[in-house]
């Protein structure tokens, strides 16, 4: 009978530095997907929604004014709000800033194109994620509340873009924003599959380059229709109230046979 | 023309140690490599000062590319030390400056412990399983249309420079790297190896897999063998999804 215990199976030593991948364990797999597709649906959707909306600030703050106010009576608003924004918005920003520092930059040393485009699409994630945090809270959830006001967004964001450093982020962030957005639609072909071959992945950049600039254009000349000469000094709010249960308008006239001819003053 | 070539080798003793950094003279000759100019320091292991040291440690094999086994980082950037030409390297009188790899633990100077691709390829089965008790006779005929498609993801010579220069290669992702990702195509595209595809794919979705690549595209830049490597993550990362959303339904 042995006395001592036999030795234990000699296994390879841990290693030090990387480590081995972990086949067929985690879930890093499926959350690393699920930020990939945020970021074209619904996030990009949104994108290309909100910039193709603020065009119509082009058309001066009446027009602007009923698109914000057709965007708020769609059905569901809040409910589309949070589902479709706020809440993948928040996951893509928070795990998009955990992927950007577990990685390690070295386009230092090897400063290569694809390695140029790996690091711009880190720091453009950032710049949005700063811009879009004083964005949504300035825009969204302080100030003159635009859902049911939606005659006062041009001049909400008027007075915003007044001051220079401001009109200056936003020129910035609206780069950064739709550079992160044209070269995610690229990087997500590539990583899904989609455009395999070096020649696919290379037509595919040229799309997605003037996609992006396209967009970009858009951003920076309804940036324009907002501070440029034509519609300065907007009024405050150029359409009454719009709040959740709206009826008719209450009439102007008193009807014939009232028992109160003279209409209030706050309906002249 | 100066009549030596001044080299800056980091140095270090043992995994433990700390490094260093010595300087070396070493008499000119036309077409030098740099594993020739690691040997001639080797014949006299003494550095620019008139110290006497040890030779340089580092691994070397073959002299021709073919082995994978001399990277290290030369003037910083990863590449093999074989086909690294002296002649092209030198500039002026700048010292040519040789480093490990920085992204594996130094065994000892410029020779690095590569394991973990050798662990990276076992956990993903890069191999075609033929073993048995009897002889299985002939294997399935490879159409030359596959082989030719299989064929330069073959070249890979285990050197690890795709994953030395990968910036998502790292302690924190524990990405998995290029070089084994491309193995996945190779396997999976054999006729008899493709028994295996659902398992090596699963393989890569686990933690550090397929989806910690963050297309930098570093890996098919500085491939000595010009594998198509991000043509390979990119058809790997669309089998990892579609067996992901197949055993989603079906398992």
């Amino acid at each position: 009978m042995a006395t001592t215990a036999p030795p234990a199976p000699s296994s390879a030593p841990p290693l030090r530095g990387v480590q081995p991948l972990r086949a067929g364990q985690g879930n890093s797999f499926l959350w690393r997907k699920l930020h990939s597709l945020s970021g074209i649906v619904p996030i990009g959707a949104f994108l290309i929604e909100h910039i193709v909306s603020n065009f119509e600030t082009i058309n001066g703050p009446l027009a602007y004014a009923q698109q914000v106010k057709f965007l708020n009576s769609l059905p569901l608003v809040r409910v589309l709000e949070w589902a479709f924004i706020f809440i993948p918005l928040g996951f893509h920003a928070l795990y998009g800033v955990f992927i950007a520092f577990r990685g390690r930059a070295n386009v230092n040393v090897y400063p290569w194109a694809g390695n140029w485009m790996y690091i711009s699409q880190r720091i453009t994630g950032l710049i949005a994620f700063a811009y879009i945090i004083q964005h949504v809270w300035r825009q969204r959830f302080s100030g003159v509340s635009l859902p049911e006001h939606p005659g006062a967004a041009f001049h909400k964001v008027q007075v915003e873009l007044s001051n220079p450093w401001m009109l200056a982020i936003y020129v910035i962030a609206m780069v950064a924003t739709t550079w992160h957005f044209a070269y995610g639609i690229w990087l997500f072909a590539a990583k899904w599959g989609i455009t395999p071959g070096d020649k696919a992945r290379k037509r595919f950049g040229y799309v997605c380059a003037a996609f992006g600039t396209a967009l970009c254009i858009m951003g920076l000349v309804s940036i324009y229709g907002i501070v440029g000469p034509k519609y300065q000094n907007a009024p405050e709010d150029v359409m009454p109230e719009q709040p959740a249960g709206i009826v008719l308008p209450a009439p102007n006239t008193p009807p014939p046979n009232s028992t109160n001819p003279d209409p209030s003053v706050l309906q002249k | 023309m100066p009549s030596t070539i001044k080299v800056e080798i980091k140095r270090q003793a043992t995994p433990d140690a700390a490094s260093t950094t010595e300087k070396f003279e070493v008499p000119y000759r036309p077409n030098m490599n740099i594993t020739s100019l690691l040997g001639e320091i080797a014949l006299n292991p003494t550095t620019i000062s008139g110290q006497a040291t040890t030779p340089i440690s580092y691994d070397s094999n073959c002299l021709e590319e073919i082995c994978g086994s001399c990277a290290m980082l030369i003037n910083g950037k990863a590449r093999m030390a074989c086909s690294a030409l002296v002649d092209k390297l030198r500039t002026g009188d700048e010292p040519i400056t040789l480093a490990p790899l920085s992204k594996f633990p130094v065994v000892r100077d410029l020779a690095v412990d590569r394991s973990v691709l050798f662990q990276n390829l076992k956990a993903v089965k890069a191999w075609v399983p033929i073993d048995g008790t009897y002889d299985l006779g002939a294997g399935p005929r490879q159409i030359p249309q596959i082989q030719e498609q299989r064929y330069p993801l073959s070249n890979c010579i285990s050197c690890t420079i795709c994953m030395e220069v990968c910036p998502q290669f790292n302690d924190s992702t524990n990405f998995v790297g290029a070089a084994t990702i491309a193995q996945v195509k190779l396997f999976n595209m054999d006729p008899a190896g493709s028994v295996l595809k659902e398992e090596r794919l699963r393989a890569l979705a686990g933690d550090g897999g397929i989806q910690e690549c963050g297309f930098a595209q570093n890996c098919v830049e500085a491939c000595p063998k010009q594998l198509p490597l991000t043509e390979a993550i990119s058809d790997m990362s669309r089998d990892v999804i579609v067996q992901g959303v197949k055993d989603l339904f079906t398992r």
